[in-house]
């Protein structure tokens, strides 16, 4: 860390460095009987004021080192920069531009790439974004090859709405493998009333990939209804994929299959610490027989001290593997520097899949802050399922926060 | 590209005040944003339902979302390659509604079968390394 600030000479005595280490080792066993013990490092860190007050540089990572066999392939050891990018921000006008591994959320898009994105504000309520850059994805990634882009024009009143249309192309080897098109919306047409959805429109298959809508209701301040629709075409939707999970075949997934998905959502607040909810959600295939999957859940809240809740859900699809009872309770409590938490699951399934009734699994945790900066943890978990006889999880963490500089930075 | 640097040449011309970098009160826990902004960002209460939609709320920029949120906390779900489950990550937070906690070996064969389209979001296109050691 501290040589890699050295590295940075530009960096101005007013610079103010924030971030986390985190330290991980898991140890757990494969279903092929391996015994892992990998050592996780994740390093993130912002420099802000680099220079000037609207430059900052922005890193996230990780490495992994097996302690004992190995995780994946044949190297025991790994590492992922996970976004690396300078960032001017302007004071005025919300305008951004990244330049970097960077991962971009505008309309349709949802990339990560090693490019360039920008956005700003125009006159009018209007804003306007765009990027390019080579796709960071599983299995490519050669710039100049492979490229994606595209944009966003958006107008809002940030009282009312704001509504968007979008566009992003991805080319692999030159050839197209991906072109959508989408418009987005946040609607707040009268007081306690959201909606807020998006549309995506596929042109390689000259179809509509994807329409899903929330409406969110909050008739009084302590109810909250929340409607879910969303329609999926699965030939328009799963195109482009690294996957073969999502191809097209008979053992997977059919071409010609559509799923509109109907949910609503209800929680009420009892009082200041406890609240009650039910949810249904029904899924309507135009091939598959439909499922639905409906419940409640019980929770207590006290702000600094702890948390417990207790879900119960059903699902109920169209064969045996797809029908079950599904239970959660957990609780965690806060003492002073110390926190330990117990969670419980359970599902109950009402044909045995591979021989068993029931997975369920018991996780016990525990954590410390041994100082502002530092935080120490450890949990074990043990489970029972149709693909482990005993499934016995133990994980460690070390957490710690640093914020150096002259912390006037933006 | 050019209509992206045009826009940045004229954005002072929009006039409109850039959005906080930082929250200006630290907000702990789950935050009831409708307590104190009454316009987009009053939609953006972490209530249960907002884990399901928040996909929805970044689709119209990130920028709101880093007031708050380190990109790492994207990162920590929304990766390229990534091997620790963020149930793991989070353990300590149990009352977060994060994917694949307990037994996910089995329960993702089902959960598969009903919405692909909700695995594909994360593993479609990256971060599915894990799944080819099956999905070959």
């Amino acid at each position: 860390m501290i040589s890699f600030l050295t590295a940075f000479p530009l960096i101005s005595s007013a610079a103010n460095v924030t971030g986390k280490s985190r330290t991980y080792v898991q140890s757990r066993e494969t279903a092929g009987g391996s015994n892992l013990l990998p050592l996780y490092e994740y390093l993130n860190f912002s420099v802000q004021n680099l220079g000037s007050e609207t430059i900052s540089l922005h890193f996230g990572g990780w490495g992994r080192y097996d302690l004992m066999d190995k995780s994946f392939g044949d190297d025991n050891y790994r590492s992922e920069v996970q976004y690396l990018y300078l960032s001017f921000r302007g004071e005025t006008g919300n305008t951004i531009v990244n330049l970097g591994r960077i991962m971009v959320f505008e309309g349709v898009a949802a990339e990560r790439a090693d490019g360039i994105y920008a956005r700003t504000d125009l006159p009018g309520n209007f804003g306007v974004s765009a990027y390019y850059g080579a796709p960071v994805e599983t299995g490519i990634g050669r710039l100049g090859s492979n490229s994606v882009y595209g944009g966003r024009l958006s107008h809002q009143s940030a009282d009312i709405y704001q509504i968007g249309v979008s566009y992003l192309k991805e080319e692999r080897d030159n050839s197209e493998l991906r072109e959508e098109e989408g418009i987005d919306l946040w609607l707040h047409p009268i007081n306690k009333v959201d909606i807020v959805g998006k549309s995506v429109y596929n042109s390689d298959t000259s179809g509509w990939r994807e329409h899903t809508y929330n409406l969110i209701l909050s008739p009084i301040e302590k109810l909250r209804l929340t409607t879910e629709a969303s329609w999926i075409n699965y030939e328009d939707y799963f195109t482009g994929a690294t996957l073969s999970a999502f191809s097209f075949q008979p053992s997977a997934l059919n071409r010609r299959e559509r799923v509109f998905i109907l949910g609503e959502d209800a929680a009420l607040s009892l009082s200041d610490t406890v609240k009650v909810s039910v949810d249904y959600k029904e899924y309507n295939y135009v091939i598959a027989s439909g499922a639905r999957y409906y419940g409640g859940a019980l929770k207590y809240a006290v702000a600094e001290a702890g948390e417990a809740g207790l879900t119960i859900h059903r699902m109920d699809g169209d064969t045996d593997r797809h029908k079950y009872m599904e239970y959660r309770i957990y609780g965690l409590k806060k003492i002073n520097k110390m926190d330990i938490a117990l969670d419980l699951m359970a599902v109950s399934y009402d044909s045995p899949i591979s021989g068993e009734d029931n997975a369920y699994s018991a996780s016990m945790i525990a954590g410390y802050n041994l100082t502002e900066k530092l935080r120490m943890g450890a949990d074990i978990m043990y489970g029972k399922n149709p693909d482990f006889d005993e499934d016995v999880r133990v994980f460690f963490k070390a957490i710690y926060s640093f914020d150096f500089g002259s912390g006037e930075g933006v | 590209m050019l209509l992206s640097a045009l826009s940045v040449i004229i954005y002072a011309c929009a006039g409109t005040q850039s959005i906080a970098v930082k929250h200006p009160v630290e907000v702990t826990g789950l935050p009831v944003c409708s307590e104190c902004h009454t316009d987009y960002r009053a939609a953006m209460n972490h209530t249960d339902d907002f884990y399901t939609r928040h996909k929805l709320h970044a689709a119209q920029g990130k920028g709101k979302c880093l007031v708050c949120h380190k990109e790492s906390f994207c990162s920590d779900c929304h990766a390229n390659i990534e091997e620790l489950k963020p149930s793991d990550k989070y353990k300590d937070s149990p009352q977060l509604l994060l994917p694949h906690r307990g037994d996910y070996v089995n329960q993702h064969k089902i959960d598969g079968r009903i919405n692909p389209a909700k695995c594909f979001t994360c593993h479609g296109r990256s971060n599915n390394e894990r799944c080819k050691v099956c999905h070959r």
